[in-house]
């Protein structure tokens, strides 16, 4: 039997979570740094494979409702996304590939059939005019790479109780957030609320998430309902799950230029 | 090749009718207002676009597609290319030509895409009419020997192309494309390309080597020749210290002493601030252009206007800028100048998405060169305003 690097990388994040999870266990939860408790965190939100259909509804400034539904494909724990945009029409068939925790992005336009490769900068960008960036969406990393951690007194949010985290923006970073506020639930290790502060102000909070409806699916705990409110510009915008599996095994091929226009 | 698009559309409406549910039926439909005021005259022109796209892939690893577009045109349909043309070469006519360079708009029915598509993990093959789009620039295409964008509306759709195309997908980075653009059932006359399309690290980069028949129209004899012309390119698209940046460009290789070669490049990059600002630079030079504008002449202003030539100006310079001032209006410019002969052209944009499947855009073209130059005033400054509803 040959083992791939890829392989290694599987086994590699599995021990560290049985490591973490050891370590929580020895020394009881209260004892993990803030570090732990994110790339508990990070391991639980971003599954090694996954196959869903999401519905995202944008309240805007003037009220009205736009709803896309959107089939999402990703691999290595995030590191590989790819969306396909099936509703509304304007925008069917549309499809954004995201590499490398979304430091690679390519969209594919069906109507000319044209690939445009992304710059990092695209990242910052609105996503459909929604309340997520395309950094929002893709990353599944950003929070541990990118960012300085310190844990704070545990606090009750949504009527949970919480791990509070402090995440500040490292000097070399290009990150978005200039510092992020994230509230984990105890039990799930899932993000229940995370306060976005705006990349120039450390003070000024730009949006907010608030996750809820978390259930188990397929082994892992899986927030079905999300809503990002832009503080700044008062709107919204809501990602619903219709469908998730996790129990799926996709192709490398997926994650190309020619996945993305199937 | 169009009786094969035709059998594709057939086939696309046979597989439908036995399986309605796998059978997708969309499109748009598109009325535009456009307002020119022209040597103190003001004209409007209006048309009226109905796409319907139908879709199938009821078969597995197979696709059918296909669209028609109905266009009607109203208002000012009848137009003097003459009259948008500088008076010391129109002057140069003689009057029983003028009535060649007249056109008008006729209502239009026919065919855009149809074709097949046959997709597997690494292979694909699509046969029939097809779009093709090639190369990472936003003004122009050098590499694109099929479509030529217009400065004023670069984004707007191209023309379906007759033409087999095969990708095949060697590495998860390493993709060659082949295509076949037949014309005249000649294999020599016809329309060949062949593209390695490479990912090193964050960048593309493709190679490309095509050989096109290319129509020349000698509009002073008015007579059309055909020749053939064989190029290579290449196009690069990634990004250096945090900037967008891309390339593509080509060089036409002579085959007979009597061939004329030329290059044409493209240069960009862009930005988006933390503002949400988007930004883009573009530097375009067609050594086929002229870099004196005392030079152009009737051929070069009509090649222009019939898109058998890219640019008449030998260098450009293309400026754009795109802002959301609210989460349902995007406004923007682009700014076009000719480095050639210091003419520019702006083209402020508005649109606003007021409901989930209608888009509006507003836009204006402000010509500010002076007479004789590629973007005068004689080409009339005016506008238009698109609606567009996706069904």
């Amino acid at each position: 039997m040959t083992i791939s690097p890829k392989d290694v990388r599987g086994v590699s994040r599995t021990v560290l979570v049985l490591t973490i999870g050891a370590v929580a266990a020895l020394h009881g939860q209260n004892e993990m740094t803030g570090k732990e408790i994110l790339q508990m965190m990070t391991e639980t939100m971003n599954p090694q494979q996954s196959q869903a259909i999401m519905r995202m509804t944008i309240v805007t400034t003037s009220g009205q409702e736009r709803t896309f539904e959107y089939r999402t494909f990703s691999k290595n724990g995030g590191e590989k996304s790819l969306m396909k945009y099936l509703k509304p029409r304007r925008v069917m068939g549309q499809a954004i590939l995201m590499l490398n925790d979304a430091d690679d992005i390519w969209i594919y336009f069906p109507r000319t059939k044209r690939i445009r490769k992304l710059a990092t900068h695209a990242k910052k960008q609105k996503l459909e005019g929604s309340d997520f960036s395309y950094e929002d969406m893709g990353a599944s990393n950003t929070f541990i790479e990118e960012y300085e951690t310190v844990r704070h007194d545990d606090e009750e949010k949504e009527n949970r109780q919480c791990y509070t985290l402090e995440l500040t923006r490292k000097p070399e970073s290009s990150a978005g957030y200039s510092r992020i506020m994230l509230w984990v639930d105890k039990e799930y290790f899932v993000p229940l609320v995370i306060d976005y502060y705006h990349d120039e102000d450390i003070e000024l909070k730009e949006k907010q998430l608030i996750c809820s409806d978390i259930q188990l699916i397929d082994g892992i705990y899986t927030p079905m309902r999300c809503i990002m409110q832009n503080k700044l510009d008062d709107t919204q915008t809501s990602i619903e799950i219709v469908e998730v599996s996790y129990k799926v095994d996709l192709s490398d091929e997926i994650f190309t230029e020619m996945g993305m226009q199937k | 090749m169009i009786g094969l698009s035709i059998m594709v559309f057939i086939g696309m409406m046979i597989v439908g009718h036995a399986s309605t549910e796998q059978l997708d039926l969309y499109g748009y439909f598109e009325p535009q207002y456009t307002g020119v005021w022209h040597e103190e005259n003001y004209y409007q022109f209006h048309t009226n676009k109905l796409r319907v796209d139908l879709r199938s892939d009821a078969i597995e690893h197979t696709e059918l597609g296909a669209n028609v577009i109905h266009t009607l045109y109203c208002g000012k349909k009848e137009w003097t290319m003459l009259d948008f043309l500088p008076e010391r070469i129109t002057s140069s006519i003689p009057p029983e030509m003028v009535s060649l360079f007249q056109f008008t708009y006729r209502d239009s029915f026919f065919l855009d895409n149809a074709y097949l598509r046959l997709s597997f993990d690494r292979f694909a093959l699509t046969v029939g009419k097809q779009q093709i789009s090639l190369g990472s620039g936003y003004f122009a295409n050098p590499t694109d020997a099929f479509n030529v964008k217009t400065a004023l509306d670069p984004t707007y759709e191209q023309p379906g192309h007759n033409a087999i195309r095969m990708d095949i997908m060697l590495s998860h980075r390493l993709q060659l494309m082949a295509l076949y653009s037949p014309i005249e059932m000649d294999w020599r006359n016809s329309g060949k390309l062949v593209r390695i399309k490479i990912g090193l690290g964050h960048f593309d980069i493709s190679f490309l080597g095509n050989e096109m028949p290319h129509i020349t129209t000698d509009f002073q004899e008015m007579r059309a020749t055909r020749e053939r012309r064989r190029l290579f390119g290449a196009d690069v698209v990634g990004e250096l210290f945090g900037l967008g940046v891309w390339g593509e460009g080509v060089y036409r290789f002579p085959e007979d002493d009597g061939d004329e070669d030329f290059y044409e490049f493209i240069l960009g990059t862009d930005y988006t601030f933390e503002s949400g600002l988007y930004s883009m630079l573009e530097y375009h030079h067609n050594s086929l252009g002229k870099s004196d504008y005392r030079q152009y002449d009737l051929n070069d202003w009509m090649r222009f206007f019939t898109g058998e030539a890219r640019t008449i100006s030998r260098d450009q310079l293309y400026a754009f800028a795109q802002y959301p001032a609210t989460d349902l209006i995007v406004v923007g410019s682009s700014v076009v100048v000719s480095g050639s002969d210091r003419s520019t052209v702006i083209v402020p944009t508005v649109q606003y998405n007021p409901f989930e499947n209608i888009d509006f855009t507003l836009m204006l073209n402000l010509y500010l060169g002076d007479e004789g130059k590629v973007y005068s005033s004689r080409l009339g400054n005016g506008g238009f305003l698109r609606c567009r509803m996706y069904f």
